[in-house]
């Protein structure tokens, strides 16, 4: 093992760094990197490479192109640069490609080159164009940050949701700064800058100058700064070789070196792994990289070719024309397993593992070392987290079979740790294949999330590799393969070289109904391309109609968008495509839509009855829907007209429309009560009082009350009011006028058509037991029984109940019999029984 | 407080449980103080819910009462409006958040609609300017509302009238979803029958649905075996008769709302020596009617007829026990005494108020209205023709009820009912009031149509009545549902089927009443879970269906 640590580099006494080869590169660069603009996104991203304009040496009359490659150097776009010339490029953290040129307009493109979008940073920046411009990543999003040729900053903290913030002014600032950065803290960006020997914070409200504690002296100009990937250290190299390392906050040192290079560093990077206590950086010159730390000496490194750093979370990639490495500090796992002579139990379960498979015995006495020590879970622990930071799969290898090895002599040892490694290995080495070229660290890894690896990607169009990755990870469908799919289909629907038919079907056969796919959304994807006839076929495989009908709306598919929501039986939403529909038609063929559509015409009807009403009068007008026109204009009578004239008009168009309905009785009703309504008109005028709106019978109740009666009696014969139901009128309002002598007359007008038990049981109900008698003995002898007992006369109701010979009448008048008082009738009534039943 | 809501075969506390805490989850997304601006209509059902002690411990602090104008003055943070999604609502609610504007400090506006967002209404308030003025629009699905252990109501007072009227199927759709909820909580039904035009939507709109949420897999085992879904208009003729089951006779004479009825005061007085009866209460006496009551558990179902015999025996067997006090002697008798006393108190005040109530209801039953109307009844029953008269204001609601197949001109057309009632055995003529052998004892004598349709469909078939269906109006039908074979149900030999049944356009209590018959009949091998869009009777079945013009 000993050639393993070959490449470890000690810092100090307490660290090692390690440079190890991610890829050969075989891009064929046409340009030397150092005549380039270059931007590389961090965690494995993409490079993009614009020829820098600003290098005049040479011809400029070509135009630039704009090149993309994976991290591995596979080539991913390559387009002429048509647009002004570029200051600076950077990737946001969504992976788009920002260009910002030197009048301050920022091009986005995305990692295939396709054009997104773009946005100015403002007139200020327009009119002194931009000097300098860094892109930074926070954890609102990408920002981008502007130096103009008046030496002011320009910032915007989330480009996707852009809002400038020109910052202050430094006063006196005549040239521009030596160097510059931005800063977050408190989760607000800053700019760091520096002067000459001074150095000045901005921030959103004022510039404030600042100093290093602890910085050596002699200082006259910063070169060049650094802040480390979470913000939170901050390096700075002066004029006289001298850098200087610390907290961001400016208010602690943390240590300090002198290289005694006076060049100005190309470029100057942290080197940290979170959680480490170790702080380094990387500086690199044209030929020669220095990793300095807190320690006296430096790790130095010869640089073959032109180089490009590029900061990650745990390390520091560098690749030049030939090659991509992975510079960082070997981490505590890997230091504790592979240092020479360690004794660490990790180190001694991967010897005892190698001398198993060796058949040597010696794995035992390894073995027992490590369990006399109870270290044995700790040695299984070490292994499993030392595979993860290796690079290379045979080296995972060999320490997951120690972990594995050393599992097998361990009771319950928890298995997940051990399985979710080999797991994330295996996505690891698989993304990190040249092909894919997404060199991932596992710590990088774990801080992006499987989320995030997967929508990159799905950015890169390798649907088959994040599906894959989905089922071997058994994520859930809707977090998962669904999610690939329907990115994939979106893909797929901007094809435009395959027919619509066919796209649909392609897309239809992969999706099904694949759970958590939503076709609308891949339909709008195909409208925004501008495929409408596709995103229709795409909506019919749909199953959620709220999800089909605002597109099918947008599209202008009214119709198609109205038969759906009535598919769907959700009335809202009929609703909203119909008021569309309304506005977006004219009427005519507004009606004639609705026409065709029963459900969605009632429930229009419905919607004009409480908000539209004459629109209402029109539906019924075209359906020739004389019955509701009827109705309608009966409501119309009641709620609009105050004027009886009016009233009248309205219930005439009433009957009118009834007639034409061949609704009789309704029109037959309507006229009568036109005539009424003209006649109660009349008595309120000739008689005072309320008539108007009473019933036909309370007209007549009403004027028997007032003393009326003959009018009341021509009413009724107007009216064809036959006689049984006057008389129960005049009976019942003369009896609540308790006009006793009145009602007798009348009951002696002419022979009653209702009998007279009424006039009984109406007096009776007033308490009047006299005038009820009257009545009594002047019912008819079917009814007599019932009339004498009503007036409590239980003897005489007996005695004709004898004589009727009925025993319904007989146990009717028995049930009466109350009381001592009547016990001899009651007898008497037994007695009459007895006979009856003897015969 | 909810217990009643687990006695049942299906635990519908479960459902309850579920909409509580919607509504605490959308509270709290509200976070600081609140007041709560009511759509009134929602009052009642959401007291069904939860209780003011919830809302406030959601820090809702006032409570007010949806109209025009300003809002009255409250010192909170959030206001939230409670409606349903009715566009005459959202006018008054945009006159509230206009004038409040104008007024000082703001507030943060939400609206909650129940049970649905609607769009809509959304496009309403954007119209009057005040969307923007709402943090949160959300929708809360209070589509069926637990009443008992197996009763839900969406009470939906126009259901019927929408349905059947004006063919707007908003409430169906609603139903739907609520059937939607329930698969949620208790499973996929996996047989669905129905018979009804409506009926038949709803099954549409079910499975629609059910195609929607391919994702989630209903991993619940059963609850229900059955859905039969019934519209209210192949059985117009039962709640036109007079329910005469103890429930069903108060909520004929004095209505039931909300479980919650309101009665005369003057047979709940207090009892006091010496007292004159001066101070009569005047305020209406409000009980709570279910079954958490165990009296009114027994006695709710049964014929008014068969209640006397029980309310005597219970007084018997209460005084009994409060005799039992004499004969404790030793101190842990004594104690044992003690620790009954409040359930026996209980009992004992549960007694005097159904003693009371059935006062009241004898004093109407006895009367000769309450018996002439029950001959006209019978009479139109019987076809005997009777003379009507209306006044003019009255022919739309006449033509209402036409529509609606409530009344019919005479024409020479061949009546029906005759079949009907012999196929399935509508008329009893040997009614057991007391100890009732057949659902008929309902209606001392008819068997509603409705119930029998149910009790044919569990034993033996629809496939014996098919004649009687087809007569009967729109069309009756069966789907299935498939459930993976984990959750394949294997009936325990004597296990009785759990069907639940939905009538769309509402249901009685007299209807109910014969259901429960029939779960607990001990060979009859279903029970029944009811659920309607509004428990209902005759009157207020009318009135919902009665236009005045003025």
């Amino acid at each position: 093992m000993d050639c393993y640590t070959a490449n470890w580099n000690p810092l100090g006494d307490s660290a090692f760094y390690r440079k190890y080869e991610l890829y050969s590169m075989d891009w064929d660069l046409k340009e030397e990197l150092r005549d380039c603009l270059v931007a590389a996104a961090p965690y494995g991203g993409p490079i993009a490479l614009l020829r820098n304009p600003w290098r005049k040496e040479k011809a400029t009359s070509i135009r630039p192109v704009l090149e993309i490659y994976s991290a591995s150097g596979l080539p991913l776009a390559s387009l002429l640069w048509k647009s002004g010339p570029v200051v600076s490029l950077g990737w946001s953290a969504e992976e788009e490609l920002l260009c910002v040129q030197e009048d301050g307009v920022v091009l986005v493109y995305g990692l295939h080159g396709d054009f997104r979008r773009h946005f100015s940073m403002g007139n200020e920046v327009l009119q002194n164009r931009v000097l300098d411009a860094r892109i930074f990543h926070t954890e609102f999003g990408s920002g981008l940050a502007i130096l103009t040729g008046a030496h002011r900053f320009t910032l915007s903290a989330n480009v996707g949701d852009l809002k400038l913030r020109r910052m202050p002014e430094v006063p006196g600032l005549q040239s521009a700064p030596s160097c510059w950065t931005t800063l977050c803290q408190d989760r607000v960006a800053h700019i760091l800058l520096a002067v000459g020997p001074d150095l000045y914070l901005l921030d959103h409200a004022a510039c404030s100058a600042v100093t290093l504690p602890g910085l050596a002296p002699g200082v006259s100009s910063f070169l060049q700064m650094a802040v480390s990937f979470t913000y939170r250290h901050l390096a700075l190299f002066t004029d006289t070789g001298y850098i200087w390392m610390g907290t961001s906050s400016l208010k602690e040192k943390l240590c300090e070196f002198n290289c005694n290079i006076r060049a100005p560093p190309k470029q100057m990077v942290w080197c940290s792994r979170p959680r480490s206590k170790e702080r380094a950086v990387v500086v690199a010159w044209e030929r020669r990289l220095m990793v300095v730390g807190d320690a006296p000496e430096s790790i130095q490194f010869v640089l073959d070719e032109d180089s490009y750093l590029v900061p990650e979370l745990d390390g520091v990639r560098i690749f030049s024309r030939s090659t991509h490495e992975f510079l960082h500090e070997v981490p505590v796992a890997s230091e504790e397993i592979f240092k020479i002579a360690s004794m660490a139990p990790g180190a001694l379960l991967l010897e005892a593992q190698k001398e198993y498979e060796k058949e040597s015995q010696k794995a035992d006495e390894y073995l027992r070392e490590i369990q006399e020590l109870g270290q044995l879970t700790q040695a299984v622990q070490q292994c499993i987290e030392a595979a993860g930071h290796e690079h290379r799969p045979d080296m995972q290898k060999s320490l997951l079979r120690a972990a594995s090895f050393g599992k097998c002599f361990l009771d319950k040892f928890p298995p997940d740790s051990f399985v979710r490694m080999c797991q994330d290995l295996r996505v690891l080495n698989a993304i990190r294949d040249y092909h894919i070229g997404i060199p991932l660290t596992y710590s990088q890894y774990k801080q992006l999330t499987i989320q995030v690896l997967l929508d990159r990607l799905v950015l890169r169009r390798l649907y088959p590799l994040a599906i894959q990755i989905c089922e071997y990870l058994r994520l859930p469908e809707v977090q998962g393969v669904s999610r690939i799919l329907a990115h994939w289909a979106c893909y797929k629907v901007q094809q435009k070289d395959v027919s619509d038919e066919d796209v649909a079907r392609a897309i239809n056969q992969k999706l099904g109904d694949t759970p958590g796919v939503s076709y609308s959304d891949i339909a709008a994807r195909a409208y925004g391309c501008g495929r409408t006839e596709l995103a229709i076929k795409l909506l019919e495989y749909e199953p959620r109609s709220g999800e089909q009908v605002p597109l099918l709306l947008k599209m202008k598919r009214s119709k198609l968008a109205l038969s759906k929501a009535i598919e769907s039986g959700d009335t809202d939403l009929v609703f909203t495509v119909l008021l569309h529909l309304k506005n977006e038609l004219n009427r005519g063929d507004f009606f004639m839509t609705l026409r065709n559509q029963p459900m969605a015409l009632s429930l229009y009807r419905q919607f004009c009855k409480h908000q539209e009403l004459e629109t209402l009068k029109d539906l019924y007008n075209q359906d020739d829907n004389h019955q509701e026109l009827g109705s309608f204009h009966i409501r119309a009578s009641y709620a609009a007209e105050e004027r009886i004239e009016g009233r009248v008009a309205a219930l005439q168009t009433a009957a009118d429309a009834f007639y034409k309905a061949k609704n009789e009785f309704a029109a037959k009703a309507t006229e009568d009560q036109m005539r009424l309504l003209r006649l109660q008109r009349r008595l309120e005028d000739e008689l005072g009082g309320h008539f108007v709106d009473l019933s036909l019978h309370d007209t007549v109740t009403t004027l028997i009350l007032g003393g009326h009666s003959k009018r009341a009696e021509q009413l009724a014969r107007d009216f064809r009011i036959p006689d049984k139901r006057l008389w129960w009128l005049k009976l019942t309002a003369l009896a609540d006028l308790e006009d006793w002598e009145e009602l007798e007359k009348f009951s002696k007008s002419k022979k009653s058509p209702i009998g007279y038990l009424p006039f009984v049981e109406i007096c009776m109900k007033q308490h009047n037991k006299y005038e009820a008698k009257k009545y009594a003995s002047r019912v008819g002898p079917e009814q007599k029984v019932k009339a004498l007992l009503l007036v409590g006369d239980v003897a005489q109701a007996a005695d004709v109940a004898i004589e009727h010979r009925n025993e319904a009448e007989l146990s009717l008048v028995l049930s009466h019999c109350t009381g001592a008082t009547d016990g001899a009738t009651a007898d008497k009534i037994q007695r009459a029984r007895a006979q009856a039943q003897k015969k | 407080m909810a217990a009643h809501l687990s006695y049942g075969r299906v635990n519908l506390n479960v459902l309850r449980e579920a909409v509580r805490r919607e509504l605490r989850e959308f509270l709290d997304k509200c976070a600081g103080s609140k007041a709560i601006v009511w759509d009134e209509y929602l009052t009642g059902p959401f007291g069904l819910i939860a209780q003011y002690s919830l809302l406030k411990e959601h820090e809702v602090e006032k409570m007010f009462t949806l109209k025009g104008s300003r809002l009255p003055a409250a010192d909170v943070k959030n206001i939230i409006f409670f409606v349903r999604p009715r566009l005459e609502l959202m006018d008054i609610i945009a006159e509230n958040v206009l004038s409040e504007d104008r007024r000082g400090p703001t507030r943060d506006f939400h609206i909650l609609f129940v049970p649905r967002r609607s769009l809509l209404c959304e496009q309403r308030l954007k119209d009057l300017g005040v969307l923007g003025s709402f943090i949160h629009r959300e929708e809360y699905s209070l589509d069926l509302i637990p009443f008992d252990g197996d009763l839900l109501s969406m009470e939906s007072e126009g259901a019927f009238k929408e349905c059947y009227l004006e063919s707007d199927q908003t409430s169906l759709y609603h139903a739907a979803k609520g059937l939607m909820t329930l698969q949620a909580l208790y499973g996929t039904i996996p047989q669905i029958f129905g018979k009804g035009e409506c009926a038949r939507q709803v099954a549409n709109m079910m499975i629609r649905m059910k195609r929607e949420f391919t994702g989630s897999q209903n991993s619940i085992f059963p609850v229900f075996d059955n859905l039969l879904l019934l519209d209210r208009n192949v059985d117009l003729l039962t709640p036109l008769a007079t329910q005469l089951t103890y429930e069903g006779l108060i909520d004929e004479i004095y209505g039931i709302q909300n479980s919650y009825v309101k009665l005369p005061p003057e047979k709940f007085a207090p009892k006091k020596q010496g007292d004159g009866g001066k101070d009569l209460p005047t305020e209406a006496k409000k009980l709570q009617l279910n079954s958490a009551e165990e009296l009114y558990a027994e006695i709710r179902d049964k014929n008014f007829n068969a209640v006397g015999s029980v309310l005597s025996k219970r007084a018997k067997v209460i005084s009994a026990a409060f005799e039992e006090r004499h004969n404790a002697k030793t101190v842990g008798e004594i104690k044992q005494f003690v620790s009954q006393l409040p359930h026996m108190q209980a009992a004992r005040g549960s007694l005097a108020n159904h003693t009371s109530i059935a006062e009241l209801i004898k004093d109407v039953t006895t009367s000769e209205d309450f018996f002439d109307k029950l001959t006209v009844e019978q009479e139109f029953m019987s076809g005997v023709d009777t003379d009507k008269t209306y006044g003019y204001e009255h022919i739309l609601t006449l033509y209402n009820l036409e529509k609606a197949g409530l009344l019919k001109p005479q024409t020479g057309g061949r009546n029906n009912y005759p079949t009907i009632r012999k196929t399935l055995r509508l008329w009893m003529d040997d009614v057991n009031e007391q100890n009732p052998t057949d659902i008929s004892y309902v209606y001392s004598g008819y068997a509603p149509l409705s119930v029998r349709l149910a009790q044919l469909l569990s034993r033996p078939g629809w496939r014996s009545i098919e004649e009687v269906l087809r007569i009967l109006p729109g069309p009756h039908f069966e789907e299935r549902q498939p459930l993976p074979t984990g959750l394949q149900k294997k009936r325990q030999p004597g296990e009785n089927r759990v069907t639940l049944i939905f009538f769309l356009g509402g249901v009685t209590f007299a209807e109910i009443a014969a259901l429960r018959f029939l779960s607990q009949l001990e060979d009859g091998g279903t029970e029944y879970v009811i659920a309607t869009t509004k428990l209902m009777n005759g009157s207020s079945w009318i009135e919902s269906l009665m236009e005045k013009p003025f």
